[in-house]
């Protein structure tokens, strides 16, 4: 597989996990008041790093995120560990982080249709 | 459309806006009946309404792929608080009983405001939600758009 091919896969997977993550971000929100609830997250980014730091992009395709459960989160008196404030940060960082893999991919497009029709 | 996978990220935070609205509801319910001393059927005071909220896995809204995830939330009743209001000294009321004490409802004014403050701004926080997925998506849609 050529590299442009693996790098736009590579970024549809960043896509895929952000989405996710918007997901599971949603899931919490609406369990605010949920008496014994806990929280979940997406773990992606250190296995997705390591990954990369090898320089192996096969590898790094491979890695999954994977939606786990937050026991360490201080808990309140009903049971829940949900904070609003940090799940609205997670939110907005979330989809800036989206909007960033967006443009990039956008560009990376044009970029390769600016090289197929030999315009600059 | 309701089969996709990808809009039922909407459907998670809907679930949360029902049920924080449902909250207001009843906290809008015990305020109103704060001062009810005889229900229609003739017994004795308002009784303070609790909701119940439970959550629901991705699998209960059919997420087959990612049945881990949560899926939102569910009101799972409204229930009804069985501690004592308070008595009031009111010689002469209606309910009064053999000492001139009423017995009036087990609803904390106070407290219940702050309910609702607490419910309105989970509230936002699920419309929020649901704007910034209405976002990700307009930008998915211009990916590739000159």
């Amino acid at each position: 597989m050529s590299s442009v091919e693996n790098e736009l896969e590579l970024m549809g997977k960043l896509l895929d996990v952000a989405a996710l993550r918007h997901r599971v971000i949603a899931g919490n929100l609406s369990n605010v008041n949920t008496p014994n609830y806990r929280r979940y997250e997406v773990k992606f980014e250190e296995m997705f790093n390591d990954a990369m730091k090898d320089g192996e992009i096969a590898r790094a395709k491979d890695v999954q995120p994977r939606v786990i459960q937050d026991e360490d989160s201080p808990v309140r008196e009903d049971g829940n560990n949900v904070t609003l404030e940090r799940e609205v940060g997670d939110l907005m960082k979330n989809s800036l982080y989206f909007e960033t893999l967006t443009h990039l991919l956008t560009k990376k497009i044009s970029g390769i249709r600016n090289a197929i029709s030999g315009r600059a | 459309m309701d089969n996709n996978e990808l809009f039922r990220h909407f459907q998670i935070s809907a679930s949360g806006l029902h049920a924080e609205r449902t909250r207001m509801q009843v906290i809008a319910k015990n305020i109103a009946n704060a001062q009810v001393t005889r229900m229609a059927d003739g017994s004795g005071p308002y009784r303070r309404k609790e909701v119940v909220f439970a959550h629901v896995m991705g699998r209960a809204l059919g997420l087959e792929g990612r049945a881990d995830v949560p899926g939102g939330v569910r009101v799972e009743g409204v229930v009804e608080a069985d501690d004592e209001g308070p008595l009031v000294y009111r010689p002469g009321h209606p309910d009064a009983d053999e000492n001139g004490n009423v017995r009036m409802p087990n609803v904390d004014v106070s407290g219940q405001m702050v309910d609702l403050l607490m419910a309105s701004r989970a509230y936002e926080a699920n419309l929020n939600s649901i704007r910034a997925f209405q976002e990700m998506m307009r930008q998915t849609l211009g990916i590739g758009r000159q």
